[in-house]
């Protein structure tokens, strides 16, 4: 809640997952680094924008549900019910 | 013919819409000499207006249309901008008539279920109005939050859930339209604003729709509405290899479910494409190779239902559902994930910003397979040659509920800071054979954008056939002066005899 | 024609060129719909895809800064078309790299006013900012340094000590009620605070209008009072401030700026949580919520303002979810009512107009700025606008 500048900029160590991407967040990825060291170089991205935008994605796509239908039915549950 | 500033013109356009509504800037006029399709920068001025007039309502249009049409000023239409065929982009400079403001909601009919808009509205922002009712108006293109209906009707556009309800030509009940000359008809079905269904002479709807801009402007529209769906489905399935999820999108496409509303294939480049950097299918397992997904809506019951069928036929193919956050999360991404610059890489794999092409054609379900292996080779000779293109994969979109053809899309991406002179012929050379291929196997060249770039318009004549020669025929009767969008598709053509 | 490749444009494209070009690759126009201004001029002139096509124009000599200065005008900073942006959206935290409308349009500004290409309005609010050392908020209040803390009056306050509230200019000297209301929360949650001992404008306006070096020189004067008065932490109530401090702020000082920065309505809502608030006067009101756009767009703040409301008893809630609100704004930021008063008149009332459709008496809003332009609009429509604070304050018990 509490801005502080130095936690800001460090964000949680990297973990590698396929050739071209890490993780850093838990369920979120990036790219790996060294992809973005020839012709565009990554910005500077304080922790708190990179939660912003992994959250407001997170909204903007319930929102989207909502706004083409009341409800969305779980492929799960329907599978479930052929099982029986 | 330009119009310069200083110019009797100006003065006369000022008085017919406000000072502040002619528009004579140079970042004004660059700012609409674009459109998202990529395009050399270095050539970018060349497309430039003249000057920008911004009217509000038909009659201003109306009166625009007059005084170019005296003049024999060309006049290009634009809305949102956001065309793929360079329809919105001026060749000849002239008049940009951007009618984004014509945007008002004029009526909504509960008894007819329709209602009236003025053609500079966005679908979404109208269907944010329409919810409070219970209705949408579901014409759901990829650009659903940026064009615009005006745009819809130029282009005649394609809808990711036409199979359902239908595309803008089957949404679009009616509209004003204005004809060069600046005479005001309107065309629907019938004269009727709000009638579905005509016998009544010509039909004009189709003609006055997806002539991007060549035959006049519409200006206020009437539009067909339905039932907010109560409930939407949309399974995202996995498949080993392209055959597999070949088979099973056109058994699921020919099911004839009554809520389907459409469905999507997605090829191994495609996949490879998004393990670049889509959170979905990073974590996937190298045996993915191929995607389904398909979308249902209506009432919750009648979803539930055809949902069972559906997901009954995948896994009698051997496809393997992908669960419900990755199915739910990509169905709602279905507009955000195109346009992406970062998707390029250089071939030693270096992220770049590069625009994207979309190739829309239409072809028959029995042709996908052919046509998927001609273009990639189309997409990998370019790579071959150059840095400056990227393979990034194909869809299949369902056109329809029968399943009879798909909106064939190849995305090429293109790193337009380094499209000099010749990566442009060669991509042109692409472009005309990408098209090529596709009326090899009897396809359309376009399913939603329209085909007047470039490359792809060189083929228009041989695609239509005799019906290019009634196309000309028709621009020169309707618009003797050729003031409508002049050297699109190629309808100069239309005035070769004339001294 | 002065030397290509000396143009202050190519070598200000050299700094934007990736940003810009990020845009015009896509130039798809999602940001079109949320943007305020675009809603209601619905010029493409003045819209993000504009802004950033520009500077691709600038490097190639396309345009000078002199021939699009008036249109960087058009822009509130209200972040929307950043949010919104499918390249920030979708893939902005993947590349760590996103839209920067924002940035560009301040820094296309800063190179206007660099180049000596002023806006009369804003060049004038700027001067009087600078010899007053707060912002001219309106015609006929007086500013000045000897009244900055005239808002507290009665409240014995304590200058200085390791927390201290910081009161944006419109709060300080206009909208006082608002400072009031926060104090006086804070004191009855025993939340130790006191005051600046010098305050500034916090140098944010100047930075939104492209006075960057003035904005600096107001920054580093209130670092160093902080500095010198042993301030660990600053509590700031105005949305626009906190952007400052928390983004232009650590670009200006870097590693060494190692203040702490709390947002009071984030600390509300925690202190009602904790149970050391607990709003028990009835506000018998029917209302929505307008969400800032510097704290739902900006920085994805939009819970705890809606927390503090579902806390206060009498209150009718009627909400509009926070991504719809993307495409709402007051039309209030960015310098835009300096320069083009109408045009925010215009924002405002849409803004309005949006919450009469719900059918509530009050539109409560959680920043000082906004709340100007929305009563002038409110007003026509019979509809009040109640800052968050005072709102609470009021169901606290404490009067202002
Ligand atoms: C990310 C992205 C995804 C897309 N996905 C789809 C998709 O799924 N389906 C699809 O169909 N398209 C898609 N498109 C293409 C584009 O959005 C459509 O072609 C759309 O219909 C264009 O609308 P617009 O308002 O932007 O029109 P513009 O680009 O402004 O104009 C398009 C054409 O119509 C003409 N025109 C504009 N207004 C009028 C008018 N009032 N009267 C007559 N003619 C007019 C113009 O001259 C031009 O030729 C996509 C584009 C993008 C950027
Ligand atoms: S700002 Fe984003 S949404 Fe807008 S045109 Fe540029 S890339 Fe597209
Ligand atoms: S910051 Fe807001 S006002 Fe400025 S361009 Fe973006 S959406 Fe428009």
């Amino acid at each position: 809640m509490t801005y502080r500048h130095q936690e800001e900029m460090s964000p949680p160590p990297a973990r590698r997952v396929t050739d071209v991407a890490i993780t850093r967040f838990e369920h979120v990825y990036e790219v790996e680094p060294a992809l973005m060291t020839e012709h565009v170089t990554q910005q500077s991205f304080p922790n708190w924008d990179t939660l912003r935008l992994v959250r407001s994605r997170a909204d903007h796509l319930a929102w989207m549900h909502r706004h083409f239908a009341g409800k969305v039915i779980s492929g799960e549950e329907l599978l479930h019910d052929l099982d029986e | 013919m330009t119009v310069l500033i200083g110019d009797p013109v100006l003065e006369e356009l000022r008085g017919i819409l406000g000072p502040e509504h002619v528009l004579t800037g140079k970042a004004d006029r660059l700012n609409r000499a674009r459109v998202p399709a990529p395009f050399p920068v270095h050539r970018w001025a060349e497309r430039m207006p003249d000057l920008v007039v911004l009217p509000a309502s038909t009659e201003e249009v109306a009166e625009v249309l007059r005084l170019a049409d005296a003049l024999r000023i060309p006049v290009v239409p634009r809305d949102g901008g956001t065309g793929l065929t360079d329809g919105a982009v001026p060749l000849r400079g002239g008049i940009v008539v951007d009618v984004k403001r014509i945007n008002q909601i004029k009526e909504i009919d509960l008894g007819n279920r329709t209602c009236t808009v003025g053609v500079g509205i966005n679908a979404l922002k109208l269907n944010e109005v329409l919810a409070r009712h219970g209705l949408i108006y579901p014409d759901d293109p990829a650009s659903y939050p940026c064009s615009l209906v005006g745009g819809r009707i130029g282009t005649s556009g394609w809808s990711l859930i036409g199979s359902r309800y239908g595309h803008t030509r089957d949404l679009v009940l009616s509209f004003d339209h204005v004809l060069p000359g600046g005479r005001v008809i309107h065309v629907g079905d019938g004269i009727g604003r709000k009638i579905t269904k005509s016998s009544s002479g010509y039909q004009l709807k189709h003609l006055f729709m997806g002539h991007q801009g060549t035959l006049g402007i519409a200006t206020e529209a009437t539009l067909k509405l339905f039932p907010k769906p109560e409930a939407e489905f949309s399974p995202f399935w996995a498949f080993e290899d392209y055959d597999s999820a070949y088979r099973a999108v056109g058994a699921l496409a020919r099911a004839g479910v009554a809520t389907f509303a459409g469905a999507v294939l997605f090829d191994e480049w495609k996949v490879d494409y998004l393990r670049r950097d889509d959170e979905a299918y990073i974590p996937q397992p190298s045996s993915v190779k191929a995607l389904v997904c398909a979308a249902l809506y209506g009432y919750e019951d009648e979803v539930r239902a055809g949902g069972r069928r559906l997901l009954r036929i995948a896994r009698s193919l051997g496809a393997r559902y992908l669960g419900d956050e990755i199915s739910e999360g990509d169905w709602a991404a279905r507009h955000d994930r195109y346009a992406t610059p970062l998707h390029g890489r250089t071939k030693s794999g270096q992220v770049v910003p590069m625009s994207w092409h979309c190739e829309d054609a239409s072809i028959n379900y029995t042709r996908l397979p052919a046509v998927r292996l001609a273009w990639h080779e189309i997409a990998a000779r370019l790579r071959r040659e150059s840095d400056v293109f990227d393979d990034w994969g194909m869809f299949a979109y369902t056109n329809g509920a029968t399943g009879a053809d798909y909106l064939t899309e190849i995305d090429i991406g293109i790193w337009e800071q380094r499209l000099d002179d010749t990566a442009w012929a060669a991509w042109v050379r692409a472009k005309r054979d990408l098209a090529a291929v596709t009326l090899e196997h009897g396809g359309s060249i376009s399913a939603c954008h329209g085909s007047c770039r470039e490359g792809e318009v060189d083929l228009v004549p041989e695609e239509l056939g005799g019906g290019y020669d009634v196309m000309l025929a028709v621009k020169r009767a309707i618009d003797p002066n050729n003031i409508m969008n002049p050297g699109k598709y190629l309808l100069d053509q239309a005035y070769a005899e004339e001294p | 024609m002065p030397d290509p490749d000396e143009r202050p444009e190519k070598e200000f494209a050299e700094e934007w060129r990736d940003a810009a070009y990020n845009c015009f690759s896509s130039g798809h126009k999602f940001c079109r719909e949320v943007c305020p201004v675009m809603q209601v001029t619905r010029n493409e002139s003045w819209s993000p895809t504009a802004f950033h096509a520009n500077v691709v124009a600038m490097e190639k000599g396309e345009l000078e800064v002199a021939d699009v200065a008036a249109d960087y005008v058009n822009c509130t900073g209200c972040g929307a078309c950043e949010v919104r942006c499918p390249n920030s959206l979708f893939t902005g935290d993947f590349y760590r790299f996103r839209t920067r409308t924002v940035d560009l349009v301040k820094a296309v500004r800063g190179l206007a006013v660099e180049q000596g290409v002023h806006q009369p309005g804003w060049r004038r609010w700027n001067q009087l900012t600078d010899e007053r050392r707060h912002e001219p908020v309106l015609d006929g209040t007086p500013v000045d340094q000897g009244r900055v803390r005239d808002w507290a009056e009665g409240l014995e306050l304590p200058i200085g000590g390791e927390s201290i509230l910081f009161v944006d200019c419109e709060a300080a000297f206009v909208r006082t009620s608002v400072p009031r209301s926060v104090a006086r929360i804070l004191s009855l949650a025993g939340y130790e605070f006191g005051l600046m001992n010098e305050q500034w404008c916090c140098g944010g306006p100047a930075a939104e209008m492209g006075y960057d070096e003035q904005a600096r020189r107001f920054a580093r004067h209130n670092l160093d009072d902080w500095r010198a008065a042993g301030v660990r932490r600053v509590l700031v109530l105005d949305p626009h401030d906190y952007i400052t401090f928390t983004e232009d702020y650590p670009r200006y000082f870097g590693d060494a700026y190692d203040i702490e920065i709390v947002l009071v309505v984030e600390l509300l809502a925690e202190l009602i949580r904790e149970g050391r608030l607990t709003p028990h006067v009835p506000v018998e009101r029917t209302v929505t919520y307008h969400d800032p756009c510097r704290l739902n767009k900006r920085k994805g703040v939009w819970r705890e303002p809606r927390e503090i409301l579902r806390a206060i008893p009498g209150l009718t809630f009627h909400d509009v979810d926070r991504v719809s609100q993307w495409s709402y704004c007051s039309g209030g930021g960015g310098g835009l009512p300096v320069e083009k008063p109408e045009l925010t008149a215009k924002i405002s009332e849409q803004r309005v107009g949006k919450a009469a459709e719900l059918g509530v008496d009050t539109l409560v809003s959680a920043c000082p700025w906004a709340e100007r332009p929305l009563s002038d609009a409110g007003r026509a429509r019979s509809i009040d606008v109640v800052d968050l604070h005072e709102l609470l304050a009021e169901s606290l018990g404490v009067s202002p």
